[in-house]
């Protein structure tokens, strides 16, 4: 390949990532302005942050702080820095405090949830690709035909459901069918991974006396880390977006996730405040791009495996 | 006296059994509802009344929104499928052909990152940062002169429907550029080499070669872009409403309106039901007539 043909590539390709990323950093950007300064002018950078720099600046040079027009102030560095900081960080700090809750309540449903997914689709498919028994092809059928269901089909009765069982307003609303459903990913993907596996491990811990449970546990599990982390991730990151269902099993509203939860502030008086809202849209982001930096290989095998389904 | 064998198959069945109850209860007995449901009128704490196929009926024949809300959803999956399949595939190739696999790999975690952001968040970003009315694009507009055609883009009728397509431009950001990537990075090296040697490069070589080369990952994508596009409403509920009027209304919403607005259960579940029939024709269409590049390599 010649070197000009690489630098078009670069180039191409920059102008991509810069027109998928920009939206991102105007959000950025956004949650440490005031309203003002975003009906001012839409591409300025924060004014707290600039006086922030200034006072940074004046403190390290020790030179004396100065206002826009030039004239000496009678602040002194250290409080313009406090004060500038305070106005910088006033959208985060609100944000957090509406988003705190709906954090709190995504991490336990999430949590649960991936728990859930990772010990019965491991011990379902565990069973279902190393034993041989009566119905077990029947078995397999009557797990995998729930794919083809789409959620538009049961969104309603799923609903009612819910509502008959007693569900409504707890995290069980949200945690049993999500398990339900995303233990046949769960299934699927495991049982090929066990499938690979040799038969002798087996046979030896077999004859060693060893249980269903035993080797389970001391066989199987350990050989199988890569796998589970990528069904986990994958179904972390399921339960992370999803917005309808949290939006409509909250009726009272005190269990949202996330999800539901940004979108219930920006429909809220909130959201006449900018930088709040701003601010809970790039809060509600970190969590997962701390696991995506933390874990981004397992992240990347998941995406490609995990579009199996259709 | 059980047989041992017995024994070891009650042992199977035990351990899957948490597995069937959910799917049994969360799973089967909603879908199994969606049908019995749709032939009854009712909302929560009425008493319900059979009413045969009239839900169906209504909603095909008398349903105002039936026939544009069809339209939309028919050219909002259009434009997807179009946008999936193009723009993310151009960016997967050019990744392929950059020379050094560090630089392949700081692209794909570029593109694969936005994943990260909820969707939810990025509806709310598009809706009121870049499409509203002191928003992203109206300031461009302005900057270069153009004012005269800022308008609110989502809720003008003339624009909402295509403002709710260009949402995500430009759709590289996510999980369709790796899907391509990895499928361009299983083309051997063989086949490489093989066309290299007959002078074949370049667009002949993107058209003749690498596509055919990645069928079953445009298949793949093809198939869950018309599912999405069918089924899918979320983000129509968050960006539009379905407004203005009915502009930007798909079926989907139109049900979840009908359960969720006007208390309207079992017509809602006639809508999913029928909804349902269409997604599964489709993918049975796809599976039956649209080869896969496996199937293809087995021809030739």
């Amino acid at each position: 390949m010649k070197r000009s043909h690489t630098w078009l590539i670069h180039s191409i390709l920059i102008c991509f990532s810069a027109l998928t990323l920009l939206p991102f950093v105007f959000v950025v950007n956004n949650a440490l302005r005031t309203n003002a300064e975003y009906y001012h002018d839409f591409f300025s950078i924060p004014g707290a942050l600039t006086d922030a720099l200034a006072a940074t600046g004046a403190l390290v040079t020790g030179a004396p702080l100065t206002n826009a027009a030039g004239v000496r102030t009678q602040i002194s560095a250290d409080d313009a820095l406090s004060e500038s900081m305070g106005r910088l960080t006033r959208g985060p700090r609100l944000a957090w405090k509406v988003i705190r809750p709906y954090m709190l309540n995504t991490i336990i449903v999430a949590l649960l949830t991936v728990t859930g997914v990772l010990l019965l689709g491991s011990a379902t498919a565990y069973v279902l690709a190393r034993y041989r028994f009566a119905g077990h092809r029947a078995l397999f059928l009557f797990i995998i035909s729930t794919m083809m269901f789409p959620g538009v089909l049961t969104l309603v009765p799923s609903f009612l459901l819910v509502k008959n069982l007693g569900l409504l307003n707890t995290y069980g609303a949200m945690i049993l069918p999500y398990i339900a459903g995303g233990q046949v990913f769960a299934i699927y993907v495991f049982k090929s991974y066990f499938e690979g596996l040799p038969e002798d491990l087996f046979e030896s811990a077999r004859m060693d006396g060893a249980g269903h449970l035993h080797i389970y546990w001391q066989i199987v599990l350990p050989l199988s880390r890569p796998v589970f982390s990528v069904v986990a991730i994958m179904n972390i990151l399921g339960t992370w977006n999803n917005f309808l269902w949290p939006f409509i099993t909250n009726t009272e509203g005190k269990q949202h996730v996330v999800a539901s939860g940004i979108y219930v502030l920006a429909k809220s008086a909130h959201a006449s405040n900018f930088s709040t809202l701003y601010a809970a849209y790039a809060i509600s982001s970190i969590p997962l791009l701390i696991l995506f930096a933390y874990a981004t290989k397992p992240f990347m095998r998941g995406v490609t495996s995990g579009a199996f389904k259709a | 006296m059980i047989s041992p064998r017995l024994q070891s198959t009650l042992g199977c069945y035990g351990i899957v059994l948490p597995s069937l109850a959910l799917l049994t209860l969360f799973v089967y007995l909603p879908v199994a509802w969606a049908f019995v449901g749709s032939v009854y009128e009712f909302e929560i704490g009425a008493e319900a009344q059979f009413v045969g196929f009239a839900n169906y009926a209504e909603y095909i024949w008398q349903d105002p929104t039936a026939l544009p809300s069809l339209l939309n959803m028919l050219a909002l999956t259009l434009i997807a499928v179009a946008v999936r399949l193009s723009f993310p595939l151009v960016v997967a190739r050019l990744i392929y052909a950059l020379p050094t696999e560090r630089w392949r790999y700081v692209y794909r975690v570029i593109f694969l990152a936005p994943v990260v952001v909820p969707g939810v968040a990025i509806q709310l970003i598009w809706s009121g940062m870049i499409f509203s009315d002191a928003g992203l694009l109206n300031q461009l507009l302005e900057s270069i002169g153009l004012v005269h055609w800022s308008r609110g883009w989502l809720a003008d009728p003339e624009t909402a429907l295509l403002a709710v397509a260009a949402v995500g431009f430009p759709f590289v950001g996510g999980f369709e550029v790796l899907i391509y990537y990895a499928g361009f990075s299983s083309i051997p090296d063989s086949v490489n080499e093989a066309s290299a040697i007959d002078g074949c490069t370049g667009w002949q070589k993107f058209f003749r070669i690498d596509i055919p080369m990645v069928l079953s990952q445009l298949k793949l994508i093809l198939i869950l872009t018309i599912i999405s596009g069918v089924q899918g409403f979320e983000h129509l509920f968050i960006l539009t409403r379905g407004g203005p009027g009915f502009e930007t209304t798909v079926p989907g919403l139109w049900m979840y309106f009908n359960a969720f607005s006007f208390q309207r259960m079992g017509y809602a579940c006639a809508i999913g039901v029928l909804l349902f029939i269409l997604v599964f024709g489709l993918t049975m269409l796809n599976l039956r007539y649209f080869k896969s590049s496996e199937q293809l390599q087995g021809v030739r």
